[in-house]
């Protein structure tokens, strides 16, 4: 059993996860502190703020999918592991890369968007709508990384 | 612009702006049929609140933030001003302190009392002790209050240029040249010695010290015609009808100035630009409060009203 190929498999599914994973925290974590401030001065905005700070947490649950799906189609998740080339292993390192990549960096860029759309929230209520639809434009980058990064996994052999 | 600080802050700040008067507000104020209503009508639209209950509010919610500071550099070196002259004359500095302040009366009167100006924060020691040397030495109070005001600025400029924020550098360098002006126009006017501009001038960027004395030197007409030839020639032609006009144009292109941060969701700018507004806005209460009491008609009220932020 080549055990190299599948440790790399592994360290796939690990940095699909971690890295949007640490998107998601950095873009949340941001708007939290844009929110926050929002309802310490006017508590009644709370739901408002919530949803611009729901937004950049989608890129870590990206990471979650394609990590699940990478282990459950090497068999880790079902208890026998796949006996993996190293080529193999490193297809599916590869395959993690888009959702990693992109997840990181979209989840904090959405986080920014999604700060600043809490400026309109602190401003103009009526017009948060505008705010979200804003914040969501960048989501449409990570799902795209979430498709290629599915589409990677089931297509490659075992 | 990279940064993301102060999310919280702005976000804060940015719900507040929403309460800053408007110019209907302004309007009812002045508009007030007594003095009685438009107090009950100041109590209930702004609840008394000072520039040191704005200050606490930043700096509760951006209390790492060193940017903030220099808005307060002018109380600062107007509270040296005020201890050093009631030490000196023997009254209590107590009733010339202004709020807020970087720099607590304690350790300025402390500062004065032990002739150490090593408590004192390292943009003030200089001018701190030159200033008691002057006043102590001399006995020539303009010129100190001169240095000390000079000093305020360039400090101001230091602070700024460190920042390499170009609000702050833009707030600085606007600032001084409105007091460099000003204080051109004065020295001027009392035919002051080229010795004396030189300590009360201070110099800048944007106007060049050694020709703004040049021109000081030699008149007003002199001065006005330099400025005419400089981007503060609307300015040039205010201060030659009243001083006060001039005040309300700076006061004007400071707040025009704190706009331009109105759009950013993060940073000092937004914080400082909150100030500045309010500043304006109970400089507005306080100008409408006083004309009524002393009978000024509306449209004089209405005149002197400095731009609103919102």
């Amino acid at each position: 059993m080549n055990s190299l190929g599948l440790a790399l498999a592994i360290i796939g599914a690990a940095c699909a996860s971690l890295f949007a994973g640490i998107g998601s925290a950095k873009g949340v974590g941001l708007v939290g502190e844009a929110a926050a401030g929002v309802v310490s001065v006017d508590p009644n905005k709370f739901s408002k703020v919530l949803l611009l700070q729901l937004l950049p947490g989608t890129q870590g649950l990206y990471g979650l999918l394609t990590a699940i799906l990478m282990l459950s189609r090497i068999g880790i998740i079902g208890g026998s592991a796949a006996d993996l080339s190293t080529a193999q292993g490193l297809m599916f390192l590869g395959a993690s890369l888009p959702i990693a990549i992109v997840g990181l960096f979209s989840g904090i860029a959405q986080g920014r968007a999604a700060a600043a759309g809490i400026g309109i929230v602190a401003k103009k209520p009526d017009h948060t709508i505008k705010g979200i639809i804003m914040a969501a434009m960048v989501e449409t980058y990570a799902i795209l990384a979430l498709l290629v990064s599915i589409l990677l996994i089931y297509n490659i052999s075992i | 612009m990279s940064t993301t600080e102060y999310a919280s802050a702005v976000a804060a700040v940015k719900t507040m702006e929403s309460s800053l008067l408007t110019r209907s507000d302004i309007e009812q104020f002045i508009n007030a049929p007594t003095l009685s209503e438009l107090r009950m009508l100041l109590d209930s639209r702004t609840g008394g609140e000072t520039l040191e209950d704005v200050w606490k509010m930043l700096s509760g919610y951006a209390p790492d933030c060193a940017e903030l500071k220099i808005l307060l550099y002018r109380n600062d070196f107007h509270n040296l001003k005020a201890v050093l002259k009631a030490m000196l004359s023997g009254r209590d500095p107590s009733n010339y302190y202004i709020r807020p302040s970087n720099v607590s009366l304690e350790t300025i009167k402390e500062a004065y009392a032990s002739k150490s100006a090593d408590s004192l924060p390292v943009y003030m020691r200089a001018a701190a002790e030159e200033a008691y040397e002057i006043a102590t030495r001399t006995l020539d109070g303009q010129l100190s209050d001169s240095l000390i005001d000079s000093a305020a600025l360039t400090a101001m400029q230091q602070s700024a240029d460190e920042t390499g924020n170009d609000f702050i550098i833009k707030y600085a360098q606007l600032t001084t040249v409105c007091a460099d002006i000003k204080t051109a126009y004065r020295c001027s006017v009392m035919h002051k010695s080229n010795q004396f501009m030189e300590t009360a001038v201070c110099g800048s960027r944007e106007l060049d010290k050694a020709s703004l004395i040049r021109a000081a030197l030699a008149g007003t007409e002199s001065l006005f015609s330099f400025l005419n030839n400089t981007p503060y020639a609307e300015a040039a032609e205010l201060l030659k009808n009243t001083p006060a006009q001039f005040e309300k144009w700076f006061d004007d292109v400071i707040t025009e100035h704190a706009e331009s941060a109105r759009m950013q969701a993060f940073g000092a700018e937004p914080l400082m630009a909150y100030y500045i507004a309010k500043e304006a806005e109970i400089k507005n209460i306080r100008i409408i409060s006083i004309c009524r009491e002393s009978g000024t008609d509306r449209d004089t009220i209405t005149e002197r009203m400095r731009k609103l932020y919102v």
